[in-house]
């Protein structure tokens, strides 16, 4: 299957496996999980650069954010108290739904956004916490928004680059936060159909100071649903709002149809999940529907 | 479970289970070969075509490849894959390597070489021209005017009507349906379809070949049917039997999927070819479309009855798909009805079904047989005149169903393939399925509970129902009930035979025929053996599946091993009983008649007490009186005593997603006597997961040129633990004369009704019908829009 | 293409294998004789691949047999200390969790990973830690059960085999080549 491969290699620093990434160029394979690379057979590869000996394996988190490297498990993620306890552990829980604890024992978090799947669960949460991503070749370093990220279906803007670092900014402060992640698949290992992830803050008289919604397997990214934030924020949350929410996201995502579900499903789905995300959220933020 | 016995009845760990937890190397690819050679085949692209030019010249020259066939290499022998009992009762359709392919998957070529890198670059260098011709997919298409021919060839036989596509055509009638429609105050007609399942055995197909020293071939292979796939790769190779040896490893599932002979031709041809071991094994994606699955089926059922709920009429009409060949194609038909219509003391039954090729993966055995297509249609047009009569569901079934000493005539017309014989039913614990599985789910209470009808849960005549609750948010719970029948071995056909050796310290070699494929069986006949005998299990080696080392057996199918198989080794070990008794009161000079053999020694009956241990007397025979006690038998029935089941389901329904997630399933199964309860259970449970992935998950989706398109476990979904519900399993016990100790099986039946009872159960939770399998979210969400719009709703 | 030289530890004892590049863990360890872990359908779904890799379950179908230098690998052959069965591998026997047992090693494994993490687990846990071992003949629950009962052996007498520890690992290994 991978009878082609010339080397591989096993770099100990960034800087070596940048200059091997420039070397190999377009014949050399990144292996974090290897979980996509396998299943990808890609038989043009010839040189393989293990980036597990980076020291990119890291969760720090404080009230300015989090920082999670790129080579940090979802098992990692899943089981760390740092993002158990991060925004309602929102990134945690979609963690622990990707596939079996054997694909999440191996599967990184950097893999996961860079092979850019719309259906990536960390991606969907990333997006409802703002997250960019530190990306860096030999020559240069640069920061990416996530929602900049996606260019397509498995498609990003890495050329030739490297993703190193996941960074979460600080969440909005003065409390009253509230944290979903929702999954819909046809068993309880299955990738996901649609999925969502939301935050919403909303003060003591039940107004929405601050939303964010991101939904997942319903367009040809992981995107935010901008309409549905800006119908929400400003407003008292209620049942009206919710419904109207809901209706807004299921307008804006553009599903297809595939083996695994049809576009009217899931178009159907974005909204009953965005609907039970937010009121999650509205709950775990103290409003009380 | 009650047990006069002391070793059948109990559940003791699996003879082989030593090696399987410690994982020692016991499967067929748990060996290494020197020189082994790694074969492949090159899947056709299309589903309907015509070699035009094959060139394998490339390939040829490929260093480290070996050989590479074609149609142009072998012999043309016309045959069936289907591990059956000669003369197969399937079209001989099927060909070595052809220049026609049928189906996406189809064989066009062969290689065998060093590495699978090489097998699979060689398959690349092989340069095919095609001539596509039109296919047909869909099953209704196969019989239209001018649709392609695809079984044009002049050597096939056996196919019903070559020219409409049509492999194989049942007719039976018991009675006059139509009378009796007239008779009946209640007429329900429904269509139902079902999908194409896979078996999905966790070890996919895989098999070596290689000539011994005595230039034999030796075929080592994960099968079912060893003996028929000896005589079927002999014929086809065109080498004698005797030259021909079939060795059954420990096999990691088959499910009826290894009930074939698959890759052992193309195997055997190879080894013949390069003089060298060669393994073919399947990848999982060859295991979804170049192997087999469960035959898709249209069908439409007729169901007259009495107003106090009397069945009048039984007319079921199918149409299933085999597939681009025939293999099972008759049989599992037939099965749909023998096995399903008489379950119900019916007076007037017809079955009629057409069986017709399309250029699709071909379908094959797949426990149950036809069983759960027909009892998914039966079980839910029982469940709507139960309904629609105001009948509570079980009830209408203790009315009708069938009872001991009834006679079952509609398996007389439909035997397996020939002229079958009735069935007598001498055992029948159906009753008690009803009653100890409606306890166990909480029958009454629930289906009065989750009812949004009325305190009673009956419901007029014709008085429809509405589809949501308001107070109950938006999830709704509702229970179901389904029965079935099977049967035990093919009468008249199925047989087996074993060999029992003594040992010199009382140990015992048992050697049968039959097919362990992970059912526990060789278990299984080695407490029957050991129960005979009056020995403890573990003096039993048991031995089984190699065609020269072990006496005949048709294998691993039709719930036969424990019946026929056991049958034949309680015979066997009934002979060497009494020549260890013979033996014993020569040594003790006590009379035969005084003598009984228990725990591992032969004893007085009577006070006396004088005893001789098994291996002192294994001793004496064969040191002193210098005899090899071994005696063999050989075992058929002439009826098929069918196990029986009822099984209930507690689902809920997400409204708001459409997800159905079944809360408790229920088995309650008459398997006659329990040879070991624990391994039957377990049996049971794994027929109820591939039930309910037939029900909710399963199925092998084509695209429009007829590649099946989730040829992976990403996309053909399985319950995993996570999904799996609360199982509960029963087992009730019956005797039955004909089995050995009074066993009847129970390895298929449990997967004929969850299916069936979970769509009853959803029927009961919202008020809609589901006629096609699997029964999806979406559908759920699209039937609960389509009821809302066309009644309004009801507080 | 040059040997890749990979020095690790399967089952407490050192190897030292050469091997391609682009080898897969799971064909490796086959190659080498280790039949117990077995193929089943080369996506990371089924799990009859799983070995642990420093105590963690992991389908070694996916992965390259390169990264695991320097680790610890437990394969079923390395379960039972000789002839004496693992509580777990006496537990599946006796609770009927066996049936054609090919995907029973990577269940153990699993289910071993499991209570060295979690040595009271409930029903909701060992069914996560089975999400990814799929079998086909049982419908989960008597492994479920046999695991259970298992679990309670183990808190009893503790389990057979020492977890790997990485202090362990490297004196095993000491430097690489």
């Amino acid at each position: 299957m991978f009878d082609h491969i010339e080397r591989f290699y096993r770099p100990t620093t960034l800087r070596e496996a940048l200059l091997l990434l420039r070397k190999v160029g377009k014949h050399g394979r990144v292996v974090a999980g290897a979980t996509d690379i396998v299943t990808q057979a890609d038989r043009s590869s010839r040189f393989l650069i293990d980036i597990n000996h980076l020291g990119l394996s890291y969760i720090r988190g404080n009230n300015r954010g989090c920082l999670i490297g790129a080579t940090t498990t979802m098992a990692g993620i899943e089981l760390s108290p740092v993002t158990i306890a991060f925004a309602g552990g929102i990134l945690a829980k979609a963690a622990s739904t990707c596939g079996s604890i054997q694909n999440r024992n191996m599967a990184t978090v950097g893999g996961n956004l860079a092979n850019a799947s719309p259906a990536a669960d960390t991606a969907v949460v990333l997006l409802a916490l703002d997250a960019q991503v530190r990306v860096a070749n030999s020559r240069r370093s640069r920061k990416i928004a996530l929602t900049e990220f996606y260019s397509g279906p498995h498609r990003t803007v890495l050329n030739g680059e490297l993703l190193r670092e996941i960074i979460i900014p600080a969440l909005p402060g003065g409390g009253r936060l509230g944290w979903s992640f929702q999954k819909l698949g046809r068993t309880e290992t299955d990738i996901s159909l649609v999925n969502a992830a939301a935050g919403l803050q909303i003060d003591a008289r039940g107004r929405i100071k601050w939303a964010r919604i991101a939904l997942g397997a319903v367009g040809p990214t992981p995107l935010r649903a901008r309409i549905a934030e800006d119908l929400l924020l400003g407003n008292t949350f209620n049942e009206d709002l919710l419904a109207r929410a809901g209706e807004a996201v299921m307008r804006e995502v553009s599903p297809i149809g595939d083996g695994r579900a049809s576009a009217e499903y899931r178009r159907e789905m974005s909204g009953v999940l965005a609907r039970r995300a937010l009121r999650e959220c509205a709950t775990q933020a103290g409003c009380k529907l | 479970m009650s047990s006069k016995h002391s070793i059948v009845g109990k559940n003791l760990q699996k003879v082989d289970g030593f090696k399987l937890v410690t994982g020692r190397p016991a499967f067929t690819d748990d060996i290494y070969l020197p020189g082994m050679l790694y074969g492949k085949i090159l899947p056709s692209p299309h589903a309907h075509a015509r070699i035009k030019r094959i060139d394998t010249r490339k390939a040829k020259e490929l260093r480290g490849v070996h050989a590479v066939l074609t149609y142009k290499d072998v012999p043309r022998v016309p045959h069936t894959t289907a591990g059956q009992s000669w003369p197969e009762p399937s079209p001989y359709d099927t060909y070595l390597l052809d220049s026609k392919m049928r189906l996406v998957g189809d064989r066009v070529a062969a290689v065998a070489a060093e590495s699978r890198a090489i097998a699979e670059e060689a398959l690349r260098l092989i340069e095919v021209e095609y001539e596509v011709l039109p296919a047909i997919l869909e099953i209704e298409q196969a019989t239209a005017d001018g649709a392609p021919v695809i079984h044009d060839e002049p050597d096939a036989t056996g196919i019903h009507d070559a020219q409409h596509n049509v492999a194989g055509y049942i007719l039976k009638e018991i009675g006059n349906v139509e009378d009796g429609f007239l008779e009946s105050d209640l007429v329900i007609e429904r269509e139902f379809r079902t999908q194409r399942q896979q078996h999905c055995p966790i070890e996919p197909h895989v098999t070596i070949s290689w000539l011994d020293s005595d230039n034999r071939l030796v075929i080592r292979t994960s099968t079912q049917v060893p003996y028929h796939t000896r005589r079927q790769v002999a014929m086809i190779l065109q080498i004698p039997v005797q030259r021909v040896h079939v060795v059954k490893p420990r096999i990691g599932g088959g499910f009826g999927g290894k009930q074939e002979m698959l890759l052992e031709d193309i195997c055997g041809a190879l080894a013949l070819a390069t003089h060298r071991p060669v393994k073919i094994e399947y990848t999982r994606e060859e295991e979804f479309y170049m192997a087999r699955s469960r035959h898709p089926q249209i069908l439409n059922i007729k169901m007259g009855v009495k107003r106090d709920g009397t069945l009048m009429a039984n007319k079921m009409t199918v149409l299933a798909t085999t597939g681009a060949y025939g293999s099972h194609a008759n049989t599992v038909q037939g099965n749909t009805g023998s096995k399903v219509l008489p379950i119900y003391r019916t007076p007037n039954m017809r079955f009629e079904c057409h069986v017709v090729y399309t250029n699709t993966p071909v379908a094959g055995a797949f426990r149950g047989y036809g069983c759960p297509q027909g009892y998914f249609a039966q079980e839910s047009v029982m469940d709507e005149i139960a309904y629609t009569l105001g009948m509570d569901p079980v009830e209408l079934r203790k009315k009708n169903m069938i009872r001991l000493g009834d006679i079952d005539e509609l398996s007389a017309q439909l035997g397996e393939g020939r002229k079958g014989l009735p069935r007598h039913i001498r055992s029948c614990g159906l009753p008690e399925c009803l009653e100890r599985g409606a306890a166990a789910i909480d029958w009454v209470r629930k289906r009065q509970e989750f009812s949004n009808v009325g305190p009673n849960g009956v419901r007029p005549l014709g008085e429809r129902r509405s589809p949501l609750h308001p107070e109950s948010g938006h999830l709704r719970r509702g229970v179901g009930v389904a029965c079935s029948m099977q049967g035990s071995g093919i009468a008249g056909v199925d047989w087996a035979a074993a060999l029992l050796k003594l040992n010199e310290d009382g140990s015992f070699n048992l050697q049968v025929g039959a097919a362990d494929l992970g059912t526990g069986a060789d278990t299984v006949l080695g407490q029957i053996a050991a129960e005979t005998l009056g020995v403890t299990l573990d003096k039993m080696i048991v031995c089984s599946g190699d065609t020269d080392f072990t006496p005949f057996d048709v294998g691993a199918y039709a719930s036969s091993t424990t019946i026929i198989s056991g049958g034949a080794v309680k015979k066997a070990s009934e002979k060497v009983r009494d020549h260890l008794l013979l033996l014993a009161s020569k040594m003790l000079d006590i009379p035969v008649d005084n003598l009984t053999c228990r725990e591992n020694m032969v004893v007085t009956k009577c006070e006396c007490e004088k005893s001789v241990s098994m291996e002192d007397l294994a001793h004496f025979a064969m040191c002193k009186e210098k005899v090899q006690v071994m005696e063999n038998a050989s075992h058929w029935n002439t009826d098929s005593p069918p196990p029986f089941c009822a099984q209930f389901a507690e689902v809920e329904v997400d409204t708001e997603t459409g997800q159905i997630r079944v809360v408790h399933l229920v088995t309650a199964v008459d398997l006659g006597v329990a040879i070991n309860p624990m391994q039957a259970e377990g049996q049971s449970e794994g027929a109820v997961a591939q039930s309910l992935g037939y029900a909710l998950t399963e199925e092998m989706v084509l695209d429009a040129s007829g590649r099946v398109i989730n040829p992976s476990f990403l996309d053909y979904k399985m319950l995993t633990a996570k999904d799996m519900p609360k199982l509960t399993t029963i087992l009730v016990e019956t005797e039955e004369p004909l089995g050995p100790y009074g066993a009847k099986s129970i390895s298929e039946i449990p997967i004929n009704a969850p299916a069936p009872a979970v769509a009853n159960a959803v029927f009961h939770a919202i008020g809609v019908r589901f006629q096609k399998l699997p029964i999806r979210p979406e559908d759920v969400l699209r039937a609960l829009r389509d009821k809302e719009l066309s009644s309004p709703q009801r507080r | 293409m040059s040997d890749f030289h990979l020095d690790f530890i399967v089952n407490g004892e050192i190897k030292h294998w050469t091997i391609a590049p682009g080898d897969l863990l799971l064909d490796v360890l086959r190659r080498e004789g280790y039949f117990g872990v077995k193929r089943g359908c080369e996506t990371g779904e089924c799990g009859a691949c799983t070995v642990l890799v420093n105590g963690k379950p992991i389908n070694s179908c996916l992965m390259f047999a390169a990264q695991a230098e320097g680790c610890e690998i437990l394969t079923i052959e390395g379960v039972a200390e000789g002839e004496k069965l693992d509580p777990l591998q006496e537990a599946f026997l006796e609770y009927g969790a066996v049936q054609c047992g090919y995907c029973t090693p990577g269940m153990i494994l699993s289910a071993k990973a499991l209570l060295a993490e979690h040595p009271d687990p409930t029903e909701a846990q060992v069914r996560e830690a089975l999400g990814g071992n799929f079998c086909r003949c049982t419908g989960y629950l008597k492994p479920v059960e046999a695991i259970m009962a298992a679990a309670r052996v183990y808190r009893q007498v503790g389990p057979s085999g020492a977890r790997p520890k990485a202090e362990r690992r490297s004196a095993l290994l000491g430097k690489k080549r």
